[in-house]
C-alpha cells in the first residue's frame, strides 16, 4: 500500500484552560521545532477544556507557518454552516493554514447537557454525511450563488456560498466503525484515528474498507491520507510500544508508514521535551528510513483522480518542469477557480504557472515553446481590458508574485518595480518619499500590462504616460534569456518594450524615475448632459485650455429609466492648495449645470486605492474599443452623442492625454500616438452592435491604444502602430522572437514589411 | 441632564470584510496602537463578504496588546449559547479579560434561515435572548458545584459542568431599539449599544429609549448606572464644520460630550475604514471629550 503523500508530523496539545498561555505556548513550540501541524481535542462540554475554534483561531495568531487542526471537532455542538464560515475565516486569515478533522460526537451526556441533541450512532453518521456536503458546497462555493440543502439533521436554504478559503481545507474524519470508513472513503480527505483506541488489525481493516469504497466511489484509496494520533514515552531501554529509546520509535513507526500507508503522525504529548525529541530524532530518522523503504512515495504535489479528470488536450502535464510543478493550477484543483480568469474576460485555461523567480519565468517559457500550437497568456495584475491574459485550454503565465518595489536611488528617484505589483502598491510605496508615477485611473491594475503599452493616467499631462519615465527593464526573451534593456543597451528592445512590450519577452522588472508629488485635488462632478454632444465639445475644449496640472477622464452616460444624461467628469489637480484647486476647477465645472460634486485634498495614494480584492472572476469575454482623437470636434460629438444615445454601449469614456506625452517625438517609443489629446474607450454588451457603432466613430481617429481594445482583427495592428513604427517592429519581431511565442497580445508577426507585401 | 456618570469608552466599529483578509485586523490593531478602548465587529454568518466573527475577534485578540474586543453585536440565533459561553470565558482567559460580550436577538430571518438557523418572532427571540443571558451567566459562574440547569423554552441547559470562569466579569451589551428588549436591557443588560442610524427619530430618540430602560432596571432592583449606554456613530473629519461628527475634532468632542451630557452616552464606537481617522479620533477626539465631561462633571 502506498499513498504518495509526503510524511508528515503533528502534535496534539490538550487544551487546559488552567494555565493558557502555557497551551498557547506549547502550540509555538511546535511551530519551532517544525512539526507541521499542532492540532486540539474539542469537548464542549468539557468545562476544564479551552473551547476549541477559539484556541485554534487564536493560536492562528500566535503563529507563521504551521497547520492548524481541531483533532477532532464536535459535530453535535458545531452549526456546520457557520462551521464553513468560521474555517474559511480563519484559512484567510492564517494564510491557508486550517485543517479539519470532525467526529459525528460521543460523550452524548455532555453533550445533551449542554443543550445539543441526542443522536443514535446511526443519526450521528448521516447527520455527518450532512454535514460533510455543507461544508463542501459552501468551502468550494467562491461565489455568492444561493445554496440549497435539504438533508434530516440540516439545511440550507439559499445561503451566500461565499469566498474560497485560502487553500483547500482537508477535512478528516476520526472514524472506527465501517459506515463512518465507508462515507470517509466517499467524501473526507483524510482518516484520523487514535491508536490507543484501534485493536490489533483494526488498521488493516480500516484501510481495506476505505480503499474498497473509495474505488466504488471513483475515487483512488491514494487520495485519501492516512493519519494516526499516538502517543509514548522516551526511555532509555525498551519497556513497551513506544516506551523507549529514539530508534526504536522509529522501528516502531516505520511499518505504519511502509505496511499501512499512515503518512501523518501526531504525537499527542503536552511535554515540551517529548515533542522536542521527537521532532529532533524520531520524525527526520523515521522520514529519511521511509524515503529509503518507499523511493516512489516522495512528496510530489500529485493529484486525485478526480482532478486528473479535467486536464486539457494538448498539455504534457507529466512534463511541466519540478520548479514549478508545485504551485502549478490545473482545471481539477482547487485554486483554479482563483486564476482561470481576469478582471473582465472568463476564461478555461489549461495550466497556470504562477512564477515567483526570474528562473521560473525561463522555465514557463521553455514549457510554452513545446507547445507552439496553444494559446499563451502573460499576465501581471489580470486587469487587462483586451482579456488576453487568459485563455481556453492554453498556458498562463501568473507573474503577481513577482511583486517587489524598491528604491534603487533615493537622489535620482529611481525605482525598481516587478510586474506583478499592483499600481495602487506602488502608489502607497511611493507616498512616504514624496513621490509618485502616473499610471491609470484603478489601483488594481498590474504593473506589468500597463507599463509594457502606456499608461494613461491622472498625471499623465504634466508628467507624460508611464512609459515615458522608464529608464531600464529586465526582461526575458521568447528564448529564454534575461537580457537587461536601456537607452544604451539593446537599445531597440527598450525602444519596443515601451509600447509593444507584450509582442517581446516578459519584462521581470522595470526601472522607473519617479517625480515628486504632494497632496493632490481630487474632484467628481456629476453633470447635466442632456445635450450630450454639446458636453463632449465643451469638455474637450476645457481640457485642452486646462494647465498641464489638470488630467480630468469623462464618462457618458445617456438617460435612463431613472435617472438624465450624466457627465461623471473626475478631475485631479497637482496642487495642494484649495485656490489653486478651486481655480483650476472652475473652467470644468461651468461647462454644464451640476447635479452633485465632491472635492478634496487628498495623496495621490488614495486617489489610486480604489481596488478591493485582486481575485476575479469575470464571466464571457468583453467587446472593448479604443481610439486615440486629436480633438473633440462638433463631428465627432455629434457621431458620439448619437451613438451613446441609441444605448449600443454601456460604458464610453474618454481621457485626456496631450501635454507631456506629446512633448516625446514619435519616433522615441513604440507608442508612436503622441499628438492626440484624447483617448477614447466604448465597452458594449453585444460585439456586433458595438463594431457596427465604433465604425461611424473610426473615421474621427487617428491610432488606438492597444491596451484597451479587443478586435484581434489584423488591420487593428495598423491602428496601433503607423507604419514606420509597425514597419520596425516587424523587424525587431524577427530578430527577437523569430517563433512568434509571443502571439496573444496584439500580435506583430515576424516577416519583414517587404515580404508580407 | 441625564449622564450616568460612567467612565468615557472610545473604540471602533469594523467592518469584518473578509477581503482582503487582512484588512479589518489592520484596523483594529491600529485602534490597538492608538490607544482606543474597543475593537467591535458586527456579526453576520449569513453575510458572505464579511469573516466569520468570533473566529475574527479572537484572530484580532490575538494579534493586539491592550484593546478590548467584542461583537457589535453577535447574532444569537445562529450561536448556541452554551458553546458562546465557554468560547466566550476561554477568549477572556486567552487575551487576559478582554473581551465583552455585545449580542443581539437576531433580525434578518430569511437570511438565518437560509443558513440553516431557526426563524423567531420578535417577541420569540426576545426571550430567546433572555434565556441565553441567564445560561451564559450560570456557566460562567463557576464557584456553583451544581449543574448547570435551565429549561427554556428555546435554550436549555441540563446539568452542564460549569466553567471556565472568564478572566474578569464579562460584560453583557444589547443591541436594542423597541421598548420590549429595552426592558430586558434594563433588567439584565451590563450595556447597551445602538447604532445612530438605525434611530426611528434620530438622536432624540436615545431619550425615550433611556427612560425604557430606565424603567427595566428599576424593575429588576437594579439602579440605571449598572447598563452603560453605549452608540455606534459614524462620522467624517473635514476642515468646517458641515453637521453631526462632520467637521473637525475640537466639534465632534463637543458634540459628542453633549451626548454624554443630554443621553447619558459613555461609549462611542466610530466606524471606521482607515487609519487615519482612527489616529485622529484617538489622539485629538477621545482626549478632547474626555476634557470636556470632566471638566462639567466637576461642576
Amino acid at each position: 500500500m502506498n499513498t504518495h503523500h509526503a510524511l508528515q508530523f503533528g502534535t496534539f496539545i490538550t487544551p487546559h484552560n488552567r494555565n493558557p498561555e502555557a497551551t498557547v505556548a506549547l502550540a509555538r513550540h511546535s511551530e519551532t521545532l517544525g512539526f507541521d501541524l499542532v492540532s486540539f481535542q474539542d469537548h464542549p462540554y468539557q468545562p476544564a477544556f479551552l473551547d476549541t475554534w477559539t484556541l485554534i483561531s487564536w493560536v492562528a495568531g500566535q503563529t507563521e507557518r504551521i497547520h492548524i487542526a481541531s483533532n477532532v471537532l464536535n459535530l453535535p455542538l458545531r452549526q456546520p454552516a457557520v462551521l464553513a464560515r468560521s474555517a474559511t475565516s480563519l484559512d484567510l486569515l492564517s494564510g491557508g493554514r486550517v485543517a479539519m478533522a470532525l467526529g459525528a460526537g460521543a460523550f452524548w451526556d455532555g453533550i445533551v447537557a449542554m443543550g445539543g441533541p441526542q443522536r443514535s450512532p446511526a443519526e450521528a453518521v448521516t447527520a455527518l454525511d450532512e454535514a460533510l456536503d455543507i461544508l463542501r458546497s459552501m468551502m468550494n462555493s467562491g461565489s455568492n450563488a444561493g445554496l440549497r440543502f435539504e438533508g434530516k439533521f440540516y439545511t440550507l436554504n439559499g445561503v451566500q456560498g461565499g469566498p474560497l478559503p485560502a487553500h483547500e481545507i482537508p477535512i478528516w474524519l476520526g472514524a472506527y466503525k465501517p459506515r463512518m470508513l465507508r462515507l470517509l472513503a466517499q467524501k473526507a480527505d483524510g482518516w484520523l484515528p487514535s491508536l490507543g483506541y484501534l485493536k490489533p488489525g483494526d488498521l488493516q481493516t480500516g484501510n481495506r474498507i476505505i480503499d474498497e469504497a473509495a474505488r466504488k466511489a471513483g475515487r483512488e484509496p491514494g487520495d485519501i491520507r492516512r493519519l494516526l494520533n499516538i502517543s509514548g514515552q522516551f526511555a532509555a531501554q525498551r519497556q513497551g510500544f513506544l516506551h523507549g529509546p529514539s530508534a526504536q520509535w522509529v522501528d516502531e513507526l516505520l511499518p505504519l508508514v511502509v505496511e499501512d500507508g499512515i503518512r501523518t503522525f501526531i504525537l499527542a504529548s503536552d511535554d515540551a521535551d517529548t515533542m522536542e525529541q521527537f521532532a529532533r530524532e524520531v520524525a527526520p530518522t523515521l522520514r529519511q528510513a521511509a524515503q529509503e523503504a518507499l523511493p516512489d512515495a516522495v512528496s510530489v504535489p500529485r493529484r486525485s483522480a478526480t482532478a486528473r479528470a479535467k486536464r486539457r488536450a494538448g498539455i504534457d502535464y507529466d512534463g511541466v518542469p519540478a520548479s514549478l510543478a508545485e504551485r502549478a493550477v490545473e482545471p481539477g484543483d482547487f485554486s483554479y477557480a482563483r486564476v482561470r480568469s481576469n478582471y473582465l474576460r472568463g476564461g478555461t485555461p489549461g495550466i497556470v504557472f504562477r512564477v515567483e523567480s526570474v528562473d521560473e519565468v525561463a522555465d514557463a517559457l521553455a514549457f510554452a515553446r513545446r507547445h507552439p500550437d496553444l494559446p499563451l497568456g502573460i499576465r501581471s495584475g489580470g486587469h487587462g481590458i483586451s482579456g488576453r491574459s487568459t485563455n481556453n485550454g492554453g498556458i498562463v503565465i501568473d507573474l503577481g508574485k513577482l511583486n517587489r518595489i524598491d528604491v534603487l536611488d533615493k537622489a535620482k528617484r529611481l525605482v525598481r518595480i516587478e510586474p506583478g505589483a499592483r499600481w495602487m502598491q506602488v502608489a502607497a510605496a511611493l507616498e512616504p518619499h514624496g513621490w509618485a508615477l502616473s499610471s491609470g485611473d484603478y489601483g488594481g491594475v498590474g504593473v506589468g500590462g500597463l507599463a509594457t503599452a502606456g499608461g494613461v493616467g491622472w498625471l499623465s499631462r504634466q508628467h507624460g504616460l508611464t512609459i515615458d519615465r522608464l529608464r531600464a527593464v529586465e526582461l526575458v526573451l521568447a528564448d529564454g534569456s534575461l537580457v537587461r534593456a536601456d537607452a544604451e543597451h539593446n537599445a531597440d528592445l527598450f525602444w519596443a518594450v515601451r509600447g509593444a512590450g507584450g509582442n517581446f519577452g516578459i519584462v521581470t522588472a522595470f526601472e522607473f524615475e519617479v517625480y515628486e508629488v504632494g497632496n493632490v485635488g481630487w474632484a467628481q462632478l456629476i453633470m447635466d448632459a442632456s445635450q450630450p454632444a454639446d458636453f463632449l465639445v465643451k469638455w474637450g475644449a476645457a481640457v485642452e485650455a486646462a494647465p498641464r496640472d489638470v488630467t480630468s477622464f469623462m464618462i457618458l452616460s445617456p438617460a435612463r429609466e431613472t435617472q438624465p444624461a450624466i457627465g461623471y467628469v473626475m478631475v485631479l489637480i497637482n496642487a495642494d492648495d484649495a485656490d489653486t484647486i478651486v481655480q483650476r476647477l472652475q473652467p470644468l465645472a461651468n461647462i454644464a449645470p451640476m447635479y452633485d460634486y465632491s472635492a478634496s485634498i487628498m495623496p495621490y495614494a488614495a486617489v489610486m486605492a480604489n481596488a478591493q480584492s485582486s481575485e476575479h472572476n469575470a464571466q464571457g469575454e468583453p467587446t472593448a474599443r479604443s481610439g486615440l482623437l486629436k480633438h473633440i470636434t462638433p463631428e465627432f460629438a455629434a457621431a458620439a452623442a448619437r451613438i451613446i444615445e441609441s444605448g449600443a454601449f454601456y460604458f464610453f469614456q474618454i481621457r485626456a492625454v496631450g501635454g507631456a506625452v506629446a512633448d516625446v517625438p514619435p519616433e522615441a517609443t513604440a507608442y508612436a500616438y503622441r499628438d492626440a489629446n484624447f483617448s477614447v474607450t466604448a465597452m458594449g454588451a453585444n460585439r456586433a452592435i458595438t463594431n457596427a457603432a465604433w465604425e461611424q466613430l473610426y473615421p474621427h481617429f487617428e491610432g488606438l491604444y492597444i491596451s484597451f481594445e479587443t478586435d484581434q482583427s489584423p488591420e487593428r495592428l495598423a491602428d496601433g502602430f503607423p507604419p514606420a513604427t509597425l514597419a520596425r517592429l516587424r523587424e525587431l519581431k524577427l530578430r527577437y522572437d523569430p517563433h512568434n511565442v509571443f502571439r496573444d497580445n496584439f500580435n506583430i508577426t515576424p516577416q519583414r514589411e517587404k515580404e508580407s507585401a | 441632564m441625564s449622564d450616568y456618570g460612567h467612565e468615557l469608552l472610545f473604540g471602533t466599529f469594523i467592518t469584518p470584510s473578509a477581503q482582503p483578509a487582512q484588512q479589518a485586523v489592520e484596523l483594529a490593531i491600529a485602534a490597538d496602537r492608538a490607544g482606543l478602548d474597543l475593537a467591535t465587529f458586527q456579526d453576520h454568518p449569513y453575510q458572505a463578504s464579511f469573516h466569520d466573527t468570533w473566529t475574527l475577534l479572537t484572530y484580532v485578540a490575538s494579534r493586539t496588546q491592550r484593546i478590548r474586543v467584542s461583537g457589535n453585536v453577535l447574532n444569537l440565533p445562529l450561536r448556541q449559547p452554551a458553546v458562546l459561553a465557554r468560547a466566550a470565558a476561554s477568549l477572556d482567559l486567552l487575551s487576559g479579560g478582554r473581551f465583552e460580550m455585545g449580542l443581539g436577538a437576531g433580525g434578518f430571518w430569511d437570511a438565518i434561515e437560509a443558513m440553516g438557523g431557526r426563524r423567531l418572532t420578535a417577541g420569540q427571540s426576545i426571550q430567546a435572548l433572555e434565556e441565553a443571558i441567564d445560561i451564559m451567566r450560570l456557566l460562567w459562574n463557576a464557584e456553583e458545584r451544581s449543574g448547570a440547569r435551565l429549561d427554556g423554552k428555546f435554550y436549555q441547559v441540563r446539568g452542564a459542568r460549569r466553567g471556565p470562569a472568564p478572566a474578569h466579569k464579562i460584560e453583557t451589551w444589547l443591541g436594542a431599539y423597541k421598548p420590549k428588549i429595552l426592558d430586558l436591557a434594563g433588567r439584565k443588560a451590563d450595556g447597551w449599544v445602538p447604532t445612530v442610524a438605525y434611530l426611528e427619530n434620530g438622536l432624540p430618540s436615545l431619550a425615550e429609549m433611556n427612560a425604557h430602560i430606565d424603567a427595566g432596571a428599576e424593575k429588576a432592583g437594579r439602579p440605571a448606572t449598572s447598563v452603560r449606554r453605549m452608540l455606534n456613530i459614524n462620522g467624517q473629519f473635514t476642515s468646517n464644520s458641515n453637521g453631526f461628527l462632520i467637521g473637525p475634532p475640537q466639534q465632534w468632542a463637543e458634540q459628542l460630550a453633549e451626548l454624554t451630557f443630554t443621553y447619558g452616552i459613555s461609549a462611542f464606537l466610530l466606524a471606521v475604514a482607515d487609519s487615519a481617522t482612527i489616529e485622529l479620533y484617538a489622539k485629538e477626539v477621545a482626549p478632547a471629550t474626555r476634557e470636556l465631561v470632566a471638566a462639567e462633571r466637576q461642576r
